[in-house]
């Protein structure tokens, strides 16, 4: 499993809007959750293997990308992660970016268990047709690459 | 010196040689019985295999059975049905042809004022409740300008039926040409709709108005109003989700069964064969829909027709649409309809049935209502124009539904085929790793081999017994010695040689059932590339039939109001 960890001026980087605690009783919309992703955060985050993001810019970027993306007002509703296929090499299936605190981007080799919350994303993470997969504690949003949605 | 006396042993001896005999002969009868015991049980396993294919047979027969008479009864029961419904409800078709025929004489001048006085008249009598009866009283007073009847049966016609009784009179004053009446019944028509609980004909008027039978300013009439309900509703989720959950669960609905055996061998030894045959249901399902859709999109395109005969179309349908009242009959008629068309299967007519249902349902919400029309237009009494129409407003939540029921069965796809084949386990993920497999199947063999030959023991006993019975005789002299050396050297050998025997059996018996195996894996991996490529191609097409829906444009499919349709959305 490879791992790229960001570092951070204090070592940790605090994202206090990830506690599964909100997680739980931020409420959306359906309207909400489907609503079209921006070509920028999803170019961003399908090409996690092709740039180099492996310093504190690389995750400021990201993160960035994911506040602008949800919007500032609703970080009790962001996703544990995202799941996108890994195109790091042939032993390589799919690698998650986790935002539940770990700040780290995980690679998984086929056959290699990923956690709880996201092994239920890998099969559609791997089919052509979805770009990105978000989990989320009770769903998963299957996002293409034109940016459109779907709620699983 | 006493005497030795001899007794005569030979009475025992013989006795003895007797008894011997007797136990011999016991002995064989035993044995006998034993084959008989066997040949016994050989027997009952031939009668258990029988009994269960007689049970089959049998269990096939009552399956078949029952849809036959399901069949019958559903073929009775529709004929008694259409009787009653003709004895209820059959003046109601009565009128619904004198409707016709009055607008149509009226129309052509051949019906005088007096034949149409009298029917009017009659029909009021003999059907007391439908609201088409004061109808044409209202009609027939109008035309020889009877303002004071006119007045009155309108007045009774809207109170049996307000919202048919005014559409029929937008329909009717629009046909003849009176723009300023139709576009106040039409005005009363909408304000009396509630987005969330329309009557079942609002369908209608849609149809009317974009399709252009009305003036042009009836368009803006409805634009408002569609627009303002469509903003009402998709608001929240509850409506939207509606539709999509029976969207979803139409294309659950199209999955077609699997034609043939194509995949035997998978079917055959593939543990996860009801999951892999599930997946392959699912998929083919695309292209169905791919169909479904495009027959909507493309029978639009014929419409050409002058505006006044979808007048025509649209009143008479009106006119000889069911009423509330028949539908609980019109809807057990469906049934065993659907009962027939599935040959007596009542299960799936009765999913068909249940798919459908909604669509009879008496007042639905604006959305439900293009959902109605977009699955089965005859039954929601809409022509294909609406059809298309209903499903290019829907397009939005359609597009939804079919992404969810895509991804669904996508996340269902097996990983892997898991096959089991003369108890050697094992999983392939798409059948191209042959090499491997068949190195993993003859490892399987190789070590199933070594314990089955394992199990077979040195015959120690045997041999043991043999070097003393060859040693014995020596005993007895250097010849004698030599002699059981060679009966104690054969017995030795014998029994080596049978265990010998017996392992090059094992042997063969296992090359035989290896052979074997390894044909049906090579089988198993052919069929597992076949069927991976197979889901993967009709998996494919879910992409096309989503372009398709993408390109659905309102614009398509009204002839003259384009861009009403256009503003709807």
């Amino acid at each position: 499993m490879g791992k790229i960890l960001f570092k951070t001026e204090n070592g940790k980087m605090k994202f206090e809007a990830t506690s599964s605690q909100q997680l739980r009783t931020g409420f959306r919309s359906d309207r909400d959750i489907l609503k079209k992703r921006s070509a920028k955060y999803v170019k961003l985050l399908s090409s996690l293997d092709t740039k180099a993001l492996t310093d504190v810019q690389g995750w400021k970027q990201l993160m960035d990308a994911v506040h602008e993306e949800f919007g500032t007002a609703e970080l009790a509703s962001l996703p544990l992660g995202i799941v996108s296929k890994c195109f790091l090499g042939e032993s390589y299936e799919v690698h998650i970016l986790d935002l539940s605190g770990s700040q780290i981007i995980k690679h998984f080799k086929a056959g290699e268990a990923m956690p709880n919350d996201f092994e239920k994303a890998r099969s559609l993470a791997v089919h052509n047709s979805y770009a990105l997969i978000e989990v989320y504690t009770d769903k998963l949003v299957l996002i293409r690459e034109d940016g459109t949605t779907t709620k699983l | 010196m006493p005497e030795v006396s001899y007794a005569d042993l030979s009475a025992i001896e013989s006795a003895l040689s007797t008894i011997n005999h007797n136990i011999a002969t016991v002995n064989s009868n035993v044995g006998l019985l034993s084959d008989v015991q066997q040949a016994m049980a050989y027997k009952q396993d031939a009668m258990d295999a029988e009994l269960k294919q007689l049970r089959e047979a049998f269990e096939a027969f009552v399956a078949l059975d029952a849809k036959h008479k399901n069949l019958q009864l559903a073929e009775t029961r529709v004929g008694n049905l259409r009787q009653e419904l003709q004895i209820k409800f059959g003046y109601y078709a009565e009128i619904r042809r004198m409707a016709t025929g009055i607008l149509q004489g009226v129309d052509t001048g051949v019906v005088g004022n007096e034949t149409i006085k009298s029917t009017t008249e009659e029909v009021m009598i003999k059907a007391p409740g439908y609201w088409l009866a004061p109808a044409l009283v209202a009609l027939a007073s109008w035309i020889r300008d009877d303002k004071s009847t006119c007045n009155k049966a309108l007045t009774e016609c809207l109170k049996r039926d307000d919202y048919k009784a005014t559409l029929f009179f937008m329909l009717l004053t629009r046909r003849l040409g009176r723009n300023d009446a139709s576009l106040a019944w039409l005005e009363r028509y909408f304000i009396h709709q509630n987005p969330q609980d329309l009557d079942r004909e609002f369908i209608t008027v849609l149809e009317a108005v974009t399709t252009g039978v009305f003036h042009p300013a009836a368009r803006a009439v409805m634009m408002k109003h569609v627009k303002n309900w469509l903003n009402q509703l998709t608001q929240g989720d509850q409506f939207i989700n509606e539709q999509k959950t029976q969207w979803i669960k139409f294309f659950e609905a199209s999955k077609p069964p699997l034609r043939g055996d194509k995949y035997p061998l998978l079917k055959q030894f593939a543990k996860n064969w009801v999951l892999l045959e599930n997946s392959l249901r699912d998929v083919h399902a695309q292209e169905i829909l791919h169909g479904h859709f495009n027959s909507i999109i493309s029978s639009s395109y014929d419409f050409s027709a002058s505006i006044k005969t979808k007048l025509d179309e649209i009143l008479s349908q009106l006119v000889t649409n069911f009423d509330d009242e028949e539908l609980p009959l019109q809807k057990q008629v469906r049934l065993n309809q659907l009962i027939i068309e599935k040959d007596g299967d009542k299960d799936a007519a009765q999913a068909v049935m249940d798919a459908e249902e909604s669509i009879f349902k008496e007042k639905v919400d604006f959305l439900q209502m293009l959902t109605n029309a977009a699955f089965n237009p005859e039954a929601a009494g809409v022509t294909r124009v609406t059809q298309a129409l209903a499903v290019s407003i829907s397009q939005p939540w359609i597009i939804e539904a079919h992404d969810t029921f895509t991804a669904q069965s996508r996340n269902k796809f097996p990983q892997t085929v898991e096959l089991v084949i003369d108890g050697f386990a094992t999983s392939t993920k798409n059948g191209s790793d042959e090499k491997e497999q068949i190195l993993k199947q003859e490892n399987f063999y190789a070590s199933e081999l070594q314990k089955e030959l394992g199990a077979i023991a040195f015959p120690t006993a045997g041999v043991v017994i043999g070097a003393l019975i060859g040693l014995a005789g020596f005993i007895f002299g250097w010849i004698a010695g030599l002699i059981s050396l060679a009966i104690g050297g054969v017995m030795i050998w014998n029994n080596i040689n049978n265990v010998n025997k017996k392992k090059e059996q094992v042997r063969t018996t296992f090359e035989e059932r290896k052979k074997k195996a390894k044909e049906v894996l090579r089988g198993c991996l052919a069929e597992t590339v076949d069927y991976r490529k197979e889901l993967a191609t009709e998996d494919s097409k879910a992409e096309n039939v989503r372009q398709l829906l993408i390109s659905i444009t309102p614009q398509d499919f009204s002839s003259v109001s384009q861009e009403t349709a256009r503003n709807i959305i």
